[in-house]
């Protein structure tokens, strides 16, 4: 069954991207353009795998995972943070905000899609 | 557009690059001007953070070293490790404007930047981040591929990657032993152990064993604890890093050893995972706890899928209420939405040609037909005004260019300027918006260049050295009215007067108004400035502005007062789509003279018309003498001026503010008309601005009436100003 990545990125270029390399790998997208739009795209339509910016505006990407994370139905969804940040305190907090992986922009299309089935079952 | 997914990103990528420099510019000037908050701060580190990111996957090298630098000073204002004081701000800004000029030049729309400009402003950035010039010598060409020195490194986005065929997952090898004990957090973060062991086997060749042995009874099992440890031997020629990069993600959240195992050890290999014996499993938990009703009995499962009681939800509700959602929009093609403004002007016409069929018809206004006529009328308005409002645009996308250019005609003049911007939100259409840039521009360069003092003049004067200069859009009477105002020195109207003079463009003993030596300026051929100055002469005097605001069927007047400043009030139609008009016949044919330009209409008396001369006459209006214009003679409908006591006399007003009476047979009424561009369908035609269809099916044309005006006075060899009153 194809799979649904939920993409949340305030940028439209990475969205774009992220789209452009799923779909071509063969996933369903769906799209959110923040942190709350995330959580409401989240709710409303459901998702195998999250990925998320971090720096947004309104809810950042670490809000974002603990709203998701306390939602019962979300609990165990995978969920990885994109961030061109690679430094060990950044993963540290998506980590702990309960983040499941991470992706580093700007991303190689190909470790993106790894990463994506790495953690989608 | 392209077909290419990827070129297409791209255009996005530019398009939302100035979304962004936008963001960006407004964000510096609020905090500049004290208006920002947190959010400000990190909006203005977004931007240049998403450009970065966009600009990294497109390989655009030298905007992502800019971006690059720029964005950590901006991520130490942002955690407060940097002051954001008067000169880091301007700092910003002059950095923001380069990081425009870097996108326009990734864009192919500008050359390239200036290396050494460049070059300047990161030092000065890299001052401002480290506190001194960091050895790093910011824009050496090869610097980006020193990943120490920027963090990451660029990847260009290679779709055709994707197709490359996965790594070979039957490969002889060194055999590996790993040991992974998941922590309760693992699982929390959903990661899984499943999948973990399926990106190992694809690796090399997997034999898995599961120790259980940690596992307690079922009253003794909590939900959400880790119990089970794997022991993995893996061949492959794949390597440690290899297998360790599985665990990437987990590495932190889990006990991992990855050890090779000895030829001599290989015997040893752990059981199968088979072996995990699940009845027996069962069986234990059974006993282990025998008070527990039947249907207790849950087989464990891989420890965090069972729900413990949920917390609260974040609600969106629950966030601040000042963050407003992204406006929902959807993008169309403006020729869809030209297509619809079309029909909908045929529509007004169908309408308006329907209701005249109506009264020729001799109906009573109270029948139900023209009841519901009436009905459709108020419907096609409002049609026509949503459909006006989808072209509508706030003119905010041309006053946000404006702060840049303020900033550099400010630094070429040796001028201090503070711009203060109103009413950005005003909406106007579209194509009057596209085509405001220039006069503004223009506009603004002359109150700065011309109309500023010099810090010095203007202490002198007992003004703050620094100038301001007010740009405010408003809508007034149906039309959006645009004011640039500076407190500066005013017009020296001596040295108009002594100009207009010299260049012949008035008599020496003209008597003037104030206000007509200051709209002396927009006359053709007119330049204030004793040098053109590379500032607001770059060949281009305010006639020109005037004649392209006047093609938009707009005006422009300037009121000064010595000492004081001078405001220049632009005010254009919110639509190029439709006019209200007055329309009256001459020499048998139907015209539209534009509604704005009439002042009034009056029955001229023999007694109040002079002649001058061979064929010109005068009409005494308000006290005072405007040249009348028989608009039949001069358009060419009749040979010879006819005598102007059996028609109508229409007094208007040009851009200029000179007044005229045109002459006509009679006035047939006042309506709304659809603007037809006569260019497109035929070709421009002197006296004439466009066409329209009314509502009987005729074609009536609509008078370009300062053309009319300044065509009369050419023919009589007069300058094109009022007579003195």
């Amino acid at each position: 069954m194809t799979k649904t990545v939920l993409t949340i990125d305030d940028s439209r270029t990475m969205r774009d991207m992220l789209q452009l390399a799923l779909v071509e790998a063969g996933y369903r997208v769906i799209q959110a353009v923040d942190g709350i739009d995330g959580l409401e795209t989240l709710s409303a339509e459901g998702a195998d795998v999250v990925i998320t910016d971090i720096n947004m505006p309104r809810l950042d990407g670490f809000g974002f995972i603990e709203g998701m994370r306390a939602d019962p139905n979300h609990r165990s969804t995978p969920v990885l943070v994109l961030t061109t940040e690679s430094d060990a305190a950044k993963k540290q907090r998506a980590r702990d905000a309960g983040a499941t992986g991470w992706i580093v922009k700007p991303f190689d299309p190909v470790k993106l899609v790894d990463a994506v089935r790495r953690v989608a079952a | 557009m392209t077909d290419d997914p990827f070129e297409a990103i791209k255009v996005t990528f530019f398009q939302e690059c100035d979304e962004l420099l936008s963001d960006l510019e407004a964000g510096l000037l609020a905090i500049e001007t004290g208006a920002a908050d947190d959010e400000t701060v990190n909006a203005v580190f977004r931007a240049v953070h998403s450009v970065k990111g966009g600009a990294g996957a497109f390989g655009l090298d030298d905007l992502v070293r800019f971006a690059h630098v720029f964005e950590t000073l901006l991520d130490e204002i942002r955690s407060g490790r940097k002051p954001c004081d008067d000169a880091t701000v301007k700092t910003l800004l002059r950095a923001a404007d380069l990081l425009a000029d870097h996108i326009a030049a990734a864009r192919g729309q500008a050359p390239a930047v200036d290396e050494t400009r460049s070059a300047a402003l990161v030092a000065e950035l890299e001052v401002l981040t480290h506190g001194e010039a960091s050895p790093v010598v910011a824009v050496l060409p090869d610097a980006i591929a020193e990943e120490d020195e920027f963090g990451f490194r660029p990847v260009a986005f290679d779709l055709s990657a994707l197709d490359a065929p996965a790594a070979p997952s039957e490969a002889a090898g060194t055999v590996w032993r790993v040991v992974f004990r998941p922590h309760a957090r693992m699982y929390a973060n959903a990661n899984e152990t499943g999948l973990l062991l399926r990106e190992l086997a694809r690796l090399g060749s997997v034999t898995v064993a599961l120790d259980h042995s940690a596992l307690p009874g079922l009253a003794d099992l909590a939900a959400e604890e880790s119990y089970l440890t794997w022991t993995v031997d893996i061949e492959t020629a794949a390597g440690e890093a290899a297998i360790r990069e599985v665990f990437d993600f987990v590495e932190s959240d889990c006990d991992l050893s990855v050890t090779p195992v000895p030829a001599s050890d290989r015997a040893a290999a752990p059981e199968p995972a088979d072996d995990f014996d699940i009845a027996a499993l069962l069986a234990k938990a059974m006993a282990d706890t025998p008070a527990a009703p039947p249907e207790a009995v849950v087989i464990p499962p891989p420890a965090a899928a069972l729900a413990s009681p949920a917390p609260t939800p974040v609600s969106p509700a629950a966030q601040p209420a000042n963050q407003a959602a992204p406006a929902v929009t959807i993008r169309v093609d403006l020729d869809r939405v030209d297509r619809l403004i079309n029909v909908v002007g045929e529509l007004v016409i169908q309408q308006a040609m329907l209701a005249q069929r109506v009264v020729e018809s001799g109906l009573a206004r109270s029948s139900g037909v023209s009841v519901g006529l009436e009905d459709l009328e108020l419907l096609t308005r409002e049609i026509q005004d949503s459909v006006m409002a989808i072209r509508a645009q706030p003119v905010k996308s041309v006053f946000q260019r404006m702060p840049r250019l303020v900033r550099e005609v400010a630094e070429m003049t040796g001028k201090r300027v503070r711009l203060v911007t109103e009413g950005e939100a005003t909406e106007v259409d579209k194509t009057v918006v596209e085509r405001l840039a220039e006069p503004i521009t223009h506009m603004l360069r002359n109150a700065i260049d011309h109309g500023l003092e010099g810090p010095d003049d203007r202490i002198a004067a007992g003004k703050p050295a620094e100038g301001t200069v007010r740009m405010v859009a408003l809508h007034r009477s149906g039309r959006i009215v645009i004011e640039i105002s500076d407190d500066g020195r005013g017009i020296n109207r001596d040295r108009v007067r002594g100009i207009a003079v010299s260049r012949g463009l008035i008599a020496d003993d003209a008597i003037l108004t104030d206000e007509e030596i200051d709209n002396l300026i927009f006359l053709p051929g007119f330049s204030t400035a004793d040098a053109v100055s590379d500032i607001s002469g770059r060949g281009v005097g305010m006639d020109v502005v005037r004649r392209s605001i006047q093609a938009l069927g707009g005006r422009i007047t300037i009121a000064s007062t010595p000492g004081k400043g001078s405001t220049f009030t632009l005010s254009l139609p919110l639509t190029l789509a439709v006019l209200d008009g007055m329309v009256v016949t001459a020499a048998g044919q139907t015209l539209v003279a534009p509604l704005t330009a009439i002042v009034e209409s009056l029955t001229p008396r023999a007694a109040d018309i002079h002649h001058v001369g061979g064929h010109d006459a005068v009409i005494r209006f308000r006290e005072e003498f405007v040249p009348l214009i028989d608009v039949g003679h001069v358009m060419g409908f009749r040979a010879a001026p006819t005598n102007p006591s059996s028609g109508v006399a229409v007094v208007i007003e040009t851009e200029a503010g000179a007044r005229a009476a045109l002459f006509v047979d009679a006035i047939q009424g006042q309506r709304q008309v659809v603007i037809k561009s006569l260019e497109t369908n035929y070709q421009q035609v002197e006296g004439v601005a466009a066409a329209t269809i009314l509502g009987d099916g005729r074609v009536a044309l609509i008078l370009d009436v300062d053309a009319i005006v300044a065509n009369a006075r050419r023919r009589s060899g007069r300058p094109d100003l009022k007579l003195a009153s």
